[in-house]
């Protein structure tokens, strides 16, 4: 066990009681979910940084085609679809008691982020399709660098573009003005918790993928 | 026969009655009190403390069990890592 996962293991803790304790500014509608940003908006961030280091293995694979980066490409966007989908719940959940409803199609991120899910899921499909471990793995790649170039379109460029009830609407700034300077004392490490917290998940599952592998191949 | 057993039978909230309506914040010790506060927030947050902390323990054994493995399999065998 390495010395930061036990720093994680810490820091974590203190940003979850963080989250509960800090004052937050009493906004009508919003009241005491405010603190939803602590948790919610993390999720998508470990998941940004979970589908970049899938990718980053994946063009390391079609560089040099060792097997390995490609388990490494593969855990990492199994991790990356797990937080995903956890801001999605979160997401869901939020909006039914904020803006009224579970789900909604007039909602352009919510919609692109479900999107951006399925192309993912997608990705699991492909490999799924191949028995050859070289075939699967340099074909998956290639699609893996189609799926992360439209993760910004969907969840940055285009919401932004149109009229969506997430902040960074129709052109507006998604956090500097709008939103009070004393909650990033929390959101920002918990970014940065939630992001090496999916690293260590990340961690796991690709060692343990590489130690069937070679059980699977001895 | 179903409507004569629950008229019978000495309910939780009748047994207890005394002890609830006895349960006040003045009585309760200093832990107490200070959960009570805040609407009750501090609840929730016991609840998610439980739950982290329980998945994190999970986290740890799911890690030292896949570290063990790795080990086995490096003193097994000749691969690179």
């Amino acid at each position: 066990m390495k010395a930061w996962k036990y720093i994680v293991a810490v820091a974590m803790t203190l940003i979850i009681a963080g989250g509960f304790l800090v004052q937050v500014p009493q906004i009508p509608i919003l009241e005491q979910t405010a603190r939803n940003l602590f948790f919610h908006v993390p999720m998508w961030m470990a998941m940004y940084v979970m589908f970049l280091i899938s990718f980053i293995y994946s063009i390391r694979y079609l560089n040099t085609p060792n097997i390995y980066f490609d388990i490494k490409a593969e855990s990492a966007a199994k991790v990356g679809i797990v937080f995903g989908i956890c801001g999605l719940l979160t997401g869901s959940l939020w909006a039914r008691f904020t803006w009224g409803t579970w789900w909604t199609f007039a909602e352009p991120k919510m919609n692109l982020a479900a999107l951006a899910l399925m192309i993912y899921f997608a990705y699991f499909v492909l490999r799924s399709a191949f028995d050859d471990e070289e075939k699967r793995a340099k074909l998956s790649a290639v699609y893996n660098i189609f799926a992360v170039t439209t993760i910004p379109f969907l969840l940055y460029v285009v919401p932004r573009q149109l009229e969506s009830l997430h902040p960074g609407a129709d052109g507006n700034p998604a956090f500097s003005e709008i939103t009070a300077p004393e909650l990033r004392f929390i959101l920002y490490p918990a970014f940065i918790g939630f992001i090496a917290l999916s690293f260590w998940i990340y961690d796991i599952v690709h060692r343990y993928k590489t130690v069937q592998h070679h059980l699977e191949n001895s | 026969m179903q409507n004569q057993t629950s008229i019978t039978v000495d309910t939780l909230s009748q047994s207890y009655a005394d002890k609830w309506s006895g349960a006040e914040m003045e009585q309760t010790n200093a832990f107490i009190q200070f959960m009570y506060s805040n609407d009750l927030i501090f609840v929730v947050l016991g609840v998610t403390l439980i739950i982290w902390l329980v998945l994190l323990f999970f986290i740890f054994r799911v890690d030292k069990k896949v570290g063990a493995l790795e080990d086995q399999l490096n003193s097994s065998g000749d691969h690179e890592a």
